[in-house]
């Protein structure tokens, strides 16, 4: 893992609402007061200041702006923070900047402001251009909305939009989706997120679930979904590059890359999770995760006590080398057998020789001559199951 | 030494529950044998006192000192005798060593299957018996009744019979008066070459194995160089001990008496119960009579869920084996289940209490396969032999006949549920002996194939009769009848674990709900697994598990990594309990539920 680069992660935890399948840390403030602002990206800053020094030296490959709802900050202060991690790392060629916003009315009118900012790159959380599915889906903006939104962003210059589309929500049929899918294409966006939904324990929709209240689509029709999407995009020229990611050549996320390449990220705010580069202490790096406690991160704020020891995970080798694999069979690029083997003293055959012939041999995973290894179309469909092996 | 004349032995015959181990401690308290220290405590919590006196007391013979209305002392050795029914022999070797017995009855619910065949174990041995009725301070106790039943059902004139409540202490000294009054006093000869029977032994991490023993004739003495005749063993004496009611060193043992001999015996198979012990030189000509080697009635595999956990299991097995010479094992391997062992018990209570025991006190996750009795196979060349496990059985071509082992189960219940016990019992293929009504209960008796009660029968008798029924039984013998091995197989490969030998009629039905059974427990795996229940080359039953066809998490950023990962984990190490059966992996559960199926 040597690498001298640095992503930047940095978590904005407000939700004008919180929606029922979510379980990230946010919370849900309807109207974020200038003070309530000031006062969260001030910790944010003091949080770089302090945490920067295990980073030193690194050179800045991508800022990541998520939630929540990072779109509720005002563009004054989405430019603080970008300025303050300008400042703090040298740049590595052109950053990536993203920030994930809502299609909402108020975040339309800022879009110019982010771009102003150095914001150079948009996630819009559009889920669905159906209106029934977001209202199942409990979403705060409407398939209008998402249009006026998308069209605002091209208009204030950003040339790279990327869109989540969920798929397999509660009543959401085949042809439902299938009119996404086409919208999405007709709007032409350099980057497409496409995930199913999951039920997450301890969210609303878990427990509709457990009721048999949510009309999901059975498994036959998520795969016909599934099917539909990877022809769908393929044809107009998105390529699949990670499990629910496509992406036109040239336009893959910088920043969700560093995940499943296993690049070192810092992470900043409340929940934020960090991927420390490895040290002598710990040679395989440390993941860590900022306390989910909004009260508790401001109280940290200016002291030299930290948020972020509490979840400290220090990797031994075995575990690292299980994310390694399963985090890079989620790409279609797969993994690098020589690049696993400088960090782990051996090629992935040294370590699961009898699991890789199995499941190459159930056409599962595909292997090319140097040793490189990815999924079939088959195994992206048993992805869970083929990590299994490996953890 | 005792003069003879003052010695009574006896032991405490009951069905289960009916207060047998308050009586004792009863007898305990007034014979002054606790102090009043001990006595707060009940005397049979007796770990502690085992640690500090260095040595194990397993049974719960004791002996008490009692000064009677003669104005003498009298010695009394009350001698416990195991309570189930897979335990007979050992109950009847107990019996041996006493000249009468307590057979105690519940003033409420009278007498039961197990009353009647101890008590018959009782009579056989030429034992003096005095009935007991118990718990007459109940409310519903209805003594005259039972006493009713005593001299209808077993034939005692109840006229000697004992009204008690040893609850409250109630009638506890004229029974004290009655063991001295009518038991005799052991015969034997004290100058004739020594005899003692060995009616129980267990195993002491201090001292080796510990013999209970009755002397019959002659004396024995610490250092005397002595012989167990049955497994032709020598040793020296180290010590002797009586138990009263803590064990005390005592220099001798002679013919009358009953206590505890130490004679640095390593292991407990080199001891049997009912083996006769005698001096190594001008020994005993011949034995006590009565001795039979104890041969295993009920096998079943049994498999750690970890393979890792072999050693652990044979560890665990060799330990139980110490205290519990009756339990027989063998390794034995498995293509589905891996390394493990095949072991034979006296009975399906103790193949449960073995197991219980593995899990319990030793930590061991275990497969146990269906139990399965010793069938006896006769070729077609005419060659006899017997097998233990469903995977001995040879192809069906090369058998001429089959025979199964049969008891007669004597089961007692009252009237009102007859009729479903009449059911269970020609479900399981029995042919009912007689049926006789006592009192207020029904006395059902049916020959029975072993293999039908080695499941859940005595489980089955209890539900039927809400709990009222009891049941006991005694070996019969062998008997053809027309059995077929039924194999299980996953995507064509027998799960010789699951292999059973049944009926010919039954085999379709435990077919059926084998496989059924199973595809409620086989997760959906990669690809798709065919259950079938064959026998021979024939399938008599066929079902699907159909292919996983996704199992994809959508998100995996930063925050999801570690979770996810955990989530894989955890997967893992659900798949890792699983057993592997050609390339499907099978739940623990799905055996369990296959193998729980039993006669249901």
């Amino acid at each position: 893992m040597s690498d001298d680069s640095v992503g930047v992660y940095v978590h904005v935890p407000f939700c004008e609402r919180v929606c029922p399948y979510c379980d990230f840390a946010v919370v849900a403030a309807r109207r974020l007061s200038p003070d309530q602002e000031q006062g969260y990206v001030d910790a944010l800053l003091s949080e770089l200041e302090r945490r920067a020094e295990s980073y030193a030296g690194r050179r800045l490959a991508s800022l990541y702006l998520g939630g929540g709802t990072p779109s509720l900050l005002r563009p004054a202060s989405v430019a603080r923070i970008i300025r303050r991690v300008h400042e703090t790392f040298d740049a590595a060629g052109s950053v990536e900047v993203t920030l994930e916003a809502n299609p909402g009315s108020l975040e339309r009118q800022r879009l110019p402001g982010f771009r102003a900012a150095g914001v150079n790159r948009i996630s819009m959380g559009v889920q669905s251009f159906s209106d029934i599915t977001l209202k199942r889906l409990g979403r705060a903006h409407r398939a209008a909305e998402a249009r006026l939104a998308l069209a605002a962003a091209r208009e204030a210059g950003f040339d790279q939009l990327s869109l989540d589309l969920i798929l397999a929500a509660p009543g959401q049929a085949l042809e439902a989706f299938e009119r996404d899918l086409e919208e999405a294409v007709a709007f032409g966006p350099e980057h497409v997120s496409l995930y199913e939904l999951s039920i997450e324990p301890g969210t609303p929709f878990a427990l509709a679930d457990a009721r048999g209240q949510l009309r999901r689509p059975n498994e036959t029709g998520v795969l016909a979904m599934l099917e539909q999407a990877e022809h769908r995009l393929a044809a107009a020229g998105y390529a699949r590059y990670e499990l629910s990611n496509f992406a036109r050549p040239g336009f893959e996320a910088v920043h969700n890359r560093r995940y499943w390449e296993r690049r070192p990220v810092l992470g900043l705010g409340v929940g934020a999770v960090s991927s420390d580069p490895p040290s002598a202490r710990a040679p395989f790096g440390v993941r860590r995760q900022n306390t989910r406690d909004l009260a508790r991160y401001l109280d940290c704020t200016g002291r030299a006590e930290s948020a972020e020891d509490r979840d400290a995970e220090i990797f031994d080798a075995a575990t690292a080398r299980g994310e390694a694999v399963f985090l890079a069979l989620r790409t279609a690029r797969g993994l690098d057998s020589a690049r696993f083997s400088d960090e782990f003293g051996s090629p992935p055959r040294g370590f699961w020789e009898a699991s890789i012939d199995e499941l190459v041999g159930r056409g599962l995973l595909e292997e090319a001559p140097g040793g490189d290894l990815c999924l079939t179309d088959r195994g992206r469909l048993l992805s869970d199951s083929v990590f299994q092996y490996f953890v | 030494m005792t003069d003879v004349q003052r010695i009574r032995n006896f032991c405490i015959i009951a069905h289960i529950d009916h207060g047998k181990s308050t009586l004792a401690d009863r007898l305990l308290d007034a014979t002054q044998a606790l102090s009043k220290r001990e006595r707060r405590a009940q005397f049979l919590d007796k770990m502690d006192l085992e640690r500090e006196r260095g040595i194990t007391i397993k049974a719960q013979t004791v002996r008490l000192r009692h000064r009677a209305r003669d104005g003498e002392e009298y010695i009394l050795n009350l001698i416990d005798t195991p309570g189930h029914v897979d335990f007979s022999y050992e109950v009847s070797r107990a019996l041996q060593a006493c000249e009468g017995a307590l057979l105690v009855i519940d003033a409420v619910q009278g007498i039961e299957a197990q009353t009647l065949a101890n008590a018959y174990l009782a009579i056989d041995a030429g034992l003096e018996i005095i009935p007991v009725i118990n718990k007459i301070d109940l409310p519903t106790a209805d003594p005259d009744k039972v006493a009713q039943e005593i001299e209808d059902v077993i034939g005692l004139d109840s006229a000697d019979a004992l009204q008690v409540s040893a609850k409250e202490g109630k009638g506890i000294e004229a029974l004290l008066q009655a063991i001295i009054d009518k038991i005799p006093p052991p015969a034997g000869d004290l100058s004739a070459p020594s005899r003692g029977l060995i009616f129980d032994s267990w195993f002491d991490p201090y001292v080796g194995v510990v013999m209970l023993g009755r002397i019959f004739d002659g004396k024995l003495e610490v250092g005397d160089s002595i012989r167990m005749m049955e497994t032709d063993i020598e040793r020296d004496i180290q010590t002797l001990h009586v138990i009263d009611p803590h064990p005390r060193k005592v220099s001798s043992l002679a013919a009358g008496e009953v206590g505890m001999i130490v004679a640095g015996i390593k292991t407990l198979t080199e001891v049997r119960i009912g083996d006769t012990i005698t001096h190594a030189k001008n020994g005993a000509a011949e034995p006590l009579p009565g001795f039979v080697a104890v041969k295993p009635m009920v096998f079943s595999g049994l498999y750690p869920v970890e393979a890792e956990d072999y050693e652990d299991l044979k560890t665990a097995l060799q330990k139980l084996q110490l205290n519990d010479a009756s339990l027989v094992y063998e390794p034995e391997t498995s293509a589905a289940l891996g390394f493990g062992f095949r072991c034979g018990f006296l009975g399906f209570l103790h193949s449960e209490i073995v197991q219980e025991r593995l899990e319990r006190e030793y930590d061991l996750n275990l497969i146990s396969t269906a139990p399965t009795v010793r069938y006896r196979v006769i070729s077609q060349d005419g060659e006899s032999f017997e097998i233990e496990s469903p995977a001995a059985l040879p192809d069906a071509s090369a058998i001429k006949r089959i025979e199964e082992p049969m008891i007669l189960a004597t089961i007692h219940v009252p009237p009102e549920y007859v009729g479903p016990v009449l059911g269970l019992c020609q479900e399981r293929r029995g042919t009912q002996r007689d049926m006789a009504h006592h009192g207020s209960r029904v006395q059902v008796r049916y020959e029975l194939p072993l293999s039908e009660v080695v499941f859940d029968f005595h489980d089955k008798i209890k539900s039927v009769t809400r709990g009222y029924g009891s049941f006991d039984y005694d070996l019969l013998d062998y008997r053809q009848a027309p059995l077929v091995k039924l194999d299980v197989l996953v995507n064509g490969d027998p799960i010789d674990a699951l292999s059973l030998i049944v009926h010919k009629d039954a085999a379709f039905h435990r077919g059926t709900e084998l496989v059924r059974k199973l595809k409620e427990f086989i997760p959906r795996q990669m690809f798709e697994v065919a259950l079938q229940a064959a026998i021979g080359s024939k399938v008599i039953a066929r079902t699907t598990v159909k292919a996983l066809r996704k199992n994809v998490t959508a998100k995996c950023y930063g925050g999801d990594i570690s979770r996810k990962r955990k989530l894989l984990e955890k997967q893992k190490a659900g798949k890792k309990r699983m057993k592997r059966v050609g390339n499907v992996e099978i739940p623990q559960e799905a055996f369990l539920a296959a193998l729980k199926l039993g006669d249901s």
